[in-house]
C-alpha cells in the first residue's frame, strides 16, 4: 500500500490553497506544483487500482466514525477506474496549459491553476465519496470552480455564459438538497450503502420524487437535455483547456453520480428505462443541433452532449455488457473529445468568432494539428481501426443482446449524422483554400506533446483494445454487484 | 386543543418553507434584473434550509447536547444532523451568491445594464 484514497482529496485541496502562497516565494511554482501533485495522484491511483483489482475494494473511514454514522470513501474497481481517468485527464490538461498565459500576468495563471485544482478535487470527491451529503458538497465545489473558470477571459462574453451556468447550477443544488432531505427524512441516514440497504422500506412516492429531483440536479452538470443550456456557451467562452476539463472531468464525475444513484441506491426498475429515454432524447437533440452549428467549439460542445446521451443509453440497458460499453465510451470520449478540443482550439485560435469556415486550408499551415484533429474526428464517429470503433461496437452488441433493436437503429443513424458534420470540418481543413487573413497560431511544444499522446492512445486502444478491456470488465462487474458494495461498506461496523 | 395547535404549527413550518422556495423560484425565473435573480436564488436557499431544519425538529425536543438532567432521555433531543447540514448549506449558498454578484458586476461593466433582455449576445 502506497497511500489511501483520502489523499486524492486532501492533497489537491491543500495544493490549491497553497498555490497563491507558493507564488509569493517563486512565481514559477504556481505552474510547477499542480503538475507535481497531479503526477503523484496519477501514480497513486494506478497503484491503488492495481491493488483493488486483485484484493477488492478499499473502504476508508474518515475521522474514526464508522459507517453508517461517518463519511467513508470507497475506492473500488469502478470508482478507481474513473478516478484514474479523471486524474490522467487533469495531468494532460496541466501539461497543455503549462505555458498558458505565460506572456500575460502572473495573476491569471495563479487563479487558473488554483481553480483547476479545485475542479479536480471536487470531481474526484464526487467519485470517491460514499455519503450523499458529502457528494452534494463536492458537486458544489466543482460547480463554483466551474463558474469561475468559465468566466476566466474578461474580454469575451464569458460572464454571461458563466451566469447562465451559475443560475442553473444554483437551482440544481436546491433540488439536490431537497432530494437528499427526502431520503434522509425517510431512512434517517446519509450513507449510500446504508440507504441502499434500507431502500425497500421507503414508500414509492417518496422514492420517485427524490429520484426525479436528483436526476434534475445532476442532469444539469451531466449535460442531459433539456438541462444543458449552459454547456455550449460555457464550452465556447471558456479557455480551450477548460472546455476539455468540462468534457473530460466534470461530466464524467456527474455521470458517475447518476449511475451510482440508479444502480446502487435506488431500486426503481423504471429508472433504467428512464435513463434510456433521456439518453435518446439528449442524443437526438444534441446531434441535430450540432449539425446546424457555425462555430467550431459549439459544434464540439453539442457533439459532447450527444456522446453523453449515448453513455446514458448504454447505462440504461442495465446489463453488464451495457455498463461495459458505457465505461468504454466514457474512456474514449474523454480521450478523443479532449484531443478535438485541444487541436480545434488551435485551428481557430486567432479568429474572432471561431467559425467553422475559418479552418479552411489549415492543413498547409498546421499539418500536425490538422492531422490529429482528423484522427480525433474519425475516431469519435467510430471508424475502424480507431478507439471509438470498439466502444460503438460493444454498445451495439450490448443492445443486440438485450433485444433493443431500436437503439441499434438510432445509434447507427446518429453515427451517420456525426460523420456528416465531422467530415465537413475535415473536408474544409484539407480541401479548401484559405481565404481569411488571420495568421494561424503554431501550437506550443507542450500542446503538441499532449495532442500526440492522445492521438497515440487512440491508435493503441484502436489496434489493441485488450489493453484496457480487462479493467473495464472488472469495473462493470463491480458496479453491477450492489450487494457486495453494501456489504463492503457496512461490514466495517463489525 | 393544545395538541391540534401544535399539529397546525408543524404543517405551517413546512408550508412556509415551501412558500419561501416558490417565492425565490419566482424571483429567479421571472424577474428581469440580474440583482433580483441573485436575490431570488438566495431566497430559495433560505427556504430549503428552513425545510431541512423543520424535518429534524422534534416536538418539545431539546438541544442535542448531553447536559446534566437530559442524560436520561436522549430520545427527546432534536436530530443534530439536519442542523449540521444546514450550516454547510448556508456556507455553500454564501459562496455561490458571492460568485454570482461578482459575475453581475462583470456583466454590468461589460454591457452597462442589469436587464437580462438586453444581455443576449449568446443564444440560449
Amino acid at each position: 500500500m502506497v497511500g489511501t484514497p483520502v489523499l486524492f482529496i486532501v492533497i489537491p485541496l491543500l495544493a490549491a490553497f497553497l498555490i497563491p502562497l507558493l507564488g509569493m516565494l517563486w512565481k514559477e511554482l504556481v505552474r510547477i506544483v499542480p503538475g507535481l501533485v497531479l503526477a503523484y495522484m496519477l501514480v497513486l491511483s494506478v497503484n491503488l487500482l492495481n491493488h483493488v483489482l486483485i484484493y477488492g475494494p478499499i473502504v476508508e473511514v474518515i475521522a474514526g466514525w464508522r459507517p453508517p454514522l461517518g463519511i467513508n470513501l470507497v475506492f473500488s474497481a469502478f470508482s478507481g477506474f474513473l478516478v484514474t481517468l479523471v486524474v490522467f485527464m487533469g495531468l494532460l490538461i496541466w501539461v497543455y496549459s503549462y505555458r498558458f498565459k505565460r506572456n500575460v500576468d502572473f495573476e491569471p495563471a495563479k487563479k487558473y491553476f488554483l481553480l483547476l485544482m479545485m475542479l479536480i478535487t471536487g470531481s474526484v470527491g464526487i467519485i470517491l465519496t460514499g455519503d450523499i451529503f458529502n457528494m452534494f458538497v463536492f458537486i458544489e465545489i466543482t460547480g463554483i470552480s466551474g463558474y469561475a473558470l468559465t468566466a476566466f477571459y474578461t474580454g469575451r462574453d464569458s460572464a454571461e455564459a458563466s451566469f447562465k451556468y451559475l443560475m442553473l447550477g444554483s437551482i440544481a443544488s436546491t433540488f439536490l438538497l431537497l432530494a437528499i432531505m427526502i431520503i434522509y427524512s425517510q431512512v434517517g441516514t446519509l450513507n449510500m450503502a446504508d440507504i441502499a440497504s434500507k431502500m425497500h422500506t421507503i414508500k414509492p412516492v417518496y422514492k420517485i420524487i427524490s429520484f426525479i429531483f436528483f436526476i434534475t440536479a445532476i442532469g444539469i452538470e451531466a449535460e442531459i437535455f433539456p438541462l444543458n443550456g449552459w454547456a455550449p456557451d460555457a464550452y465556447t467562452e471558456a479557455p480551450g483547456p477548460v472546455g476539455a476539463a468540462f468534457a473530460g472531468i466534470v461530466v464524467k464525475a456527474s455521470v458517475y453520480a447518476i449511475v451510482r444513484y440508479v444502480y446502487t441506491i435506488f431500486d426503481l426498475s423504471g429508472a433504467y428505462d428512464f435513463l434510456i429515454l433521456i439518453g435518446l432524447i439528449t442524443l437526438i437533440m444534441a446531434e441535430t443541433a450540432a449539425i446546424r452549428q457555425e462555430r467550431l467549439k459549439r459544434m464540439l460542445a453539442y457533439s459532447s452532449i450527444g456522446q453523453m446521451g449515448l453513455v446514458m443509453v448504454a447505462f440504461g440497458m442495465g446489463t453488464e455488457e451495457g455498463v461495459f460499453a458505457a465505461l468504454f465510451m466514457i474512456l474514449n470520449h474523454a480521450i478523443i473529445k479532449s484531443l478535438l478540443f485541444f487541436s480545434g482550439s488551435y485551428l481557430v485560435y486567432n479568429s474572432k468568432h471561431k467559425y467553422i469556415k475559418e479552418v479552411n486550408g489549415m492543413s498547409k499551415y498546421l499539418p500536425i494539428t490538422s492531422l490529429l484533429f482528423a484522427l480525433g474526428a474519425f475516431a469519435i464517429v467510430g471508424l475502424p481501426p480507431f478507439a471509438g470503433f470498439w466502444s460503438k461496437l460493444s454498445m451495439l452488441t450490448a443492445a443486440a443482446d438485450s433485444n433493443m433493436l431500436f437503439i441499434i437503429a438510432l445509434v447507427l443513424i446518429v453515427s451517420v449524422v456525426e460523420l456528416v458534420y465531422y467530415l465537413r470540418v475535415v473536408n474544409r481543413i484539407y480541401f479548401f483554400n484559405k481565404e481569411e487573413k488571420t495568421e494561424p497560431k503554431k501550437p506550443t511544444f507542450n500542446a503538441l506533446i499532449v495532442m500526440i499522446t492522445l492521438g497515440a492512445l487512440i491508435l493503441v486502444i484502436g489496434f489493441y483494445p485488450d489493453a484496457i478491456t480487462g479493467i473495464l470488465h472488472k469495473a462493470s462487474a463491480d458496479l453491477m454487484d450492489k450487494g457486495q458494495y453494501i456489504h463492503d461498506v457496512l461490514s466495517l461496523n463489525k | 386543543m393544545n395538541n391540534t395547535y401544535f399539529d397546525l404549527l408543524d404543517y405551517m413550518i413546512y408550508g412556509t418553507a415551501i412558500l419561501i422556495i416558490l417565492i425565490g423560484l419566482y424571483g429567479a425565473l421571472v424577474k428581469k434584473s440580474l440583482i433580483k435573480i441573485v436575490i431570488g436564488l438566495s431566497v430559495v436557499d433560505s427556504g430549503v434550509n428552513l425545510l431541512i431544519v423543520a424535518i429534524g425538529y422534534l416536538k418539545g425536543g431539546t438541544a442535542p447536547i448531553f447536559s446534566p438532567g437530559y442524560l436520561a432521555n436522549p430520545i427527546k433531543m432534536v436530530d443534530p444532523v439536519p442542523q449540521a447540514l444546514v450550516l454547510t448549506a448556508i456556507v455553500i449558498g454564501f459562496g455561490v451568491t458571492a460568485v454570482a454578484l461578482a459575475l453581475v458586476i462583470r456583466l454590468y461593466r461589460h454591457h452597462g445594464t442589469l436587464n437580462i433582455d438586453e444581455i443576449k449576445d449568446l443564444k440560449w
